[in-house]
């Protein structure tokens, strides 16, 4: 109670600052947006005297502990700041890491964490501050200011910044050249058997079976695998068995798989759900001797590692197999993993979200310097934080003048050092930039704020480097080249599927799950630790019978836990998500 | 009756009369002699307020299971919801089944550990029988060891020897004894033996030390007697040695039934996977799981509260068996 009161008071007076403070300066200098360098709006100071350290508490940060390299070189440069990154993912064990930090009052000074419900709370406890004031002075946000303004319309004040915004249309697919999904191949094997014709998902198993027969060991002497699978990422469900179900246009809500255009709504315990078909297609994987055993026990960077290694010939996602294989040598010498479209696919897309993705930034409400802070968030909107920062598989060209520069034509192009540091297997940067190699120093944050495929104003060409015409001459090599040639001439993944009409966009809508209620959130965690174990045992089966008894313990227990109601829940929800990406689309 | 808590530690029921007195300590019974009773009082608050503090206090915590705790809203900020938890654990068949396995997991295990406290004292008594003094204190320093490293390491240990990938697999796979290799750590398959052969590899060298220095302390007249009377290396082992040791035996026996529900979570945390966990949960580790991993704080208190429960049917059990068997109760 008391609480609340103080709470409401400090808003208040928070409130009517803010509101001073938008009538003043900032209104006067809409002009002031796109200016590259000098974006840290005038405002802000441009030199920080006293260095400092903030914590970052990041949900997507795949790397713990303080930023090296180039962009802590940046950082340091522009903000006389270091990046200490909390990564909840490294630490593991869920939320345990959050809420440990979050009950004890203090989550970091810089956070990325979602919207929704832990937003809310957060706001609710205190845990981020508003920083209205400083808004005004953030001209780079305020480029995406629909998007501020529809994620924190709910909160009194200016809590949280958008990620993954831009100026697409919600119908618009968000992802660059590659969508975010699809059964990506090593294709120099799959060429190497004959390019056998695949109709449907469980046709992929005998070309796996071949594939992996064709080449039984890597370079490096260890057993090669057709699949391969990691347990980090399960949640709601196991994750890598959700990934096939992207191939059919599905995408989960709870325990729900809705399909992009609405038609569709499946519960994924259902014997006959898209899930359950991806774990059978697991289990008879299993079964023909090309799942990785380790899969059970390794993580995403084992599984990473034994990709760059050629000891895996399938992967869910192009950013992971291709980032981890397609090197200029490998490519070269025609190796590395294309997409092998199965006839009957409808690859999922994420369309733009107009009021930005799942993720949001906010700033502690223990930080000691919010508005180097918010100044540094800013920058993160501005196009040269955008190159810096935006993640790597995503096509991030990094710093103009390291890594790209624009040709005689005024063309984005990249330098001798950005070929071989983003495709070439990876370079030392210079000293002036920094320490370590250039994909050691990358941004750890590994948040997406403004989209890779939005059109940098100063270029005229998106800041991904992968969709920029210059990179496209200069990377022709065999692989592409035979790939195009068995697609139809088309040049890129997305070229094909949109040709071929195998692409499904779910329109941004950026949708919410509204909080859940405490009863149906325990039920949640309850059952979907079952649900993630017993897919675990289902994938890896001795036989049929034991996958079918597996399947309906697994019903019986799930429902006995309270399944449905928390289904009924997420229904609902997946319907009224439908509901916003129709009205979405028809916005445009 | 003097007021004096002067206890004997062997004998366990000087223990309970020392209780008994201690409960009459405020009592007007305990008459006059004021000023020395006051100091003896005092004596023992520092004690009152430990077992306050680590005891009664920690019982606060309880109400968390009648809120819907969020950390971020702290508990003033969280809803009341009354026994909404309670009913939820045992509203189907289900969930008790759950709770029921675990309690099974967590009972079995201890008993296991119960019934192989044995071992300790067999390897204290075979170690004592070497003559050769270095062998014997590489030995014991070997066994010791293992009681000094983390659970994590000896997970480690664990994964690079019996992984799919592992020595012991690999090693199977190249002399060709097996083609598939051996699911040892990902399998629901003598969850609970395989636990106990970890955790009494990792303490029978530092259990056995309590036994080692009551050996040290027998008489060893009577040994000398033994071996004038004919008695061999073995007879004296086990009709001398194995003797002495019992009374040592018995309170660690003891100590370790107080302590059925306290079989640790470590161990089971870092073996845990989704292949073993219907077996491995013990109660510890399901609160873990449910409270700080499933992010339920509120229901997990509410499980745990059900060891509070437990101990409290145990130890009446106890004592009525006690007073059975004795004819005197515990409390």
């Amino acid at each position: 109670m008391k609480f609340t009161k103080v709470a409401a008071t400090a808003l208040a007076s928070f409130l009517a600052v803010g509101a001073l403070a938008s009538c003043s300066p900032g209104e006067e200098e809409p002009g002031g947006s796109n200016s590259q360098a000098g974006a840290t709006s005038s405002a802000f100071p441009t030199e920080w005297s006293e260095e400092i350290t903030i914590d970052v508490f990041d949900g997507l940060a795949n790397a713990m502990g303080e930023q090296p390299g180039w962009f802590a070189k940046i950082v340091k440069d522009k903000f006389n700041m270091k990046l200490n990154i909390i990564a909840p993912n490294v630490a593991g064990g869920g939320d345990t890491l959050y809420n440990t930090r979050v009950a004890a009052g203090d989550l970091g000074d810089l956070i990325v964490t979602d919207k929704g419900q832990k937003l809310d709370e957060l706001v609710d406890g205190g845990l981020v501050m508003d920083v209205a004031d400083y808004y005004p002075n953030m001209a780079n946000a305020k480029n995406f200011d629909a998007a501020v303004q529809k994620l924190n319309s709910d909160f009194a004040g200016t809590y949280a910044f958008p990620t993954s915004v831009s100026s697409l249309a919600p119908t618009d697919p968000s992802e660059g050249i590659d969508p975010t999904f699809g059964p990506f191949v090593r294709w120099d094997l799959y060429k190497q058997i004959g390019y056998p014709e695949i109709n449907t998902l469980e046709d992929l198993l005998p070309v796996l079976k071949q594939m992996q027969d064709a080449q039984p060991t890597a370079e490096n002497g260890s057993k090669v695998y057709g699949m391969s699978l990691f347990k980090d990422w399960d949640g709601n469900m196991m994750n890598n068995a959700k990934q096939p179900v992207t191939f059919y246009g599905y995408d989960e809500m709870g325990f729900v798989i809705a399909k992009a255009d609405g038609s569709d709504y499946q519960s994924i315990i259902d014997s006959d759900s898209e899930y359950v078909r991806t774990l059978k297609f697991f289990f008879e994987a299993n079964q023909l001797g090309i799942m990785d055993p380790e899969s059970t026990t390794q993580n995403y960077d084992t599984l990473f590692s034994k990709m760059q290694n050629g000891q895996v010939l399938f992967s869910f996602w192009p950013w992971q197999g291709q980032s981890a294989y397609n090197t200029i040598d490998n490519m070269e010498a025609g190796k590395g993993f294309m997409i092998a479209p199965m006839k009957d696919q409808k690859i999922f897309s994420y369309g733009a979200e107009p009021a930005g993705g799942k993720q949001v930034l906010a700033v502690g409400s223990k930080a000691e310097d919010p508005e180097r802070i918010a100044a540094f968030i800013d920058w993160l909107y501005s196009p040269e934080g955008t190159y810096a920062n935006n993640s790597q598989t995503m096509g991030a060209a990094g710093p103009q003048g390291l890594t790209w520069e624009l040709n005689s034509e005024g063309k984005p192009e990249l330098t001798e050092f950005g070929m071989k540091a983003l495709v070439g297997g990876g370079a030392d940067v210079p000293a002036e930039y920094g320490t370590g190699t250039y994909k050691d120093g990358a941004s750890w944050l590994n948040v997406t704020l403004v989209l890779p495929i939005d059109t940098d104003p100063n270029t005229g060409e998106a800041f991904s480097y992968k969709t920029w015409e210059t990179f496209q001459e200069a990377t022709s090599n065999p692989l592409y080249e035979d790939w195009s040639a068995k697609m139809g001439g088309e040049a890129t993944t997305m070229d094909y599927l949109k040709a071929n009409d195998m692409l499904m966009v779910a329109p941004g809508a950026s949708y919410t799950a509204p909080t859940d209620s405490s009863e149906i959130e325990t039920l949640r965690n309850q059952v979907k630790a079952v649900i993630v174990s017993e897919s675990w045992k289902m994938a890896f089966a001795a036989n049929e019978g034991e996958f079918n008894a597996l399947l309906a313990g697994l019903q019986e227990t799930a429902k006995g836990l309270g399944y449905d109601k928390v289904l009924e829940v997420d229904m609902a929800n997946a319907k009224e998500q439908n509901d916003l990406r129709v009205a979405s689309a028809a916005g445009e | 009756m003097t007021v004096t808590p002067a206890v004997d530690p062997v004998r366990p029921e000087a223990v309970q009369t020392a209780k008994r007195k201690l409960k009459g300590a405020g009592e007007p019974k305990a008459k006059p002699k004021s000023r020395k009773s006051f100091a003896m009082f005092l004596s023992i608050v520092p004690f009152l307020i430990l077992v306050f503090l680590f005891s009664y206090f920690p019982l606060y915590g309880w109400i968390y299971s009648l809120f819907d705790y969020r950390p971020a809203r702290g508990l003033d900020g969280s809803e009341f919801v009354g026994l909404q938890w309670f009913e939820l654990l045992v509203s189907s068949p289900t969930q008790l089944k759950q709770i029921g396995q675990v309690m099974a997991n967590t009972l079995g295990m201890s008993f296991l550990g119960i019934a192989t406290s044995i071992l300790p004292l067999a390897f204290a008594v075979f170690l004592n029988e070497i003559k050769a003094k270095w062998f014997k204190n590489i030995v014991q320093t070997l066994t010791t060891l293992p009681n000094f490293i983390s659970w994590v390491l000896v997970y480690m240990i664990a994964f690079s020897l019996f992984s799919t990938t592992g020595l012991v697999n690999t090693v199977l796979i190249d002399s060709g004894l097996i083609t598939i290799p051996m699911k040892f750590l990902d399998s629901d398959q003598n969850v609970w033996l395989t636990m106990m052969a970890w955790s009494i590899w990792k303490g029978l060298g530092w259990g056995a030390i309590m036994y080692l220095a009551a050996i040290a302390g027998i008489d060893q007249s009577l040994y000398e007697s033994a071996k004038v009377d004919g008695a061999g290396r073995f007879k004296t082992m086990w009709y001398i040695t194995v003797p002495q040791l019992m009374p040592t035996y018995f309170v660690l026996l003891l100590l370790s039934i107080a302590n059925l529900l306290n079989n640790g979570m470590e161990q089971y945390y870092v073996f845990q996977n989704a292949f073993n966990k219907e077996y491995i949960q013990v109660l510890d580790l399901y609160v873990y799981n449910v409270g700080i991993t499933g992010n339920s704080l509120s229901m997990a208190t509410a499980i745990s509260m059900l060891k509070s429960i437990i101990s409290v049917i145990l130890l009446l059990t106890v004592n009525w068996l006690a007073k059975r068997v004795r004819g005197t109760a515990l409390i």
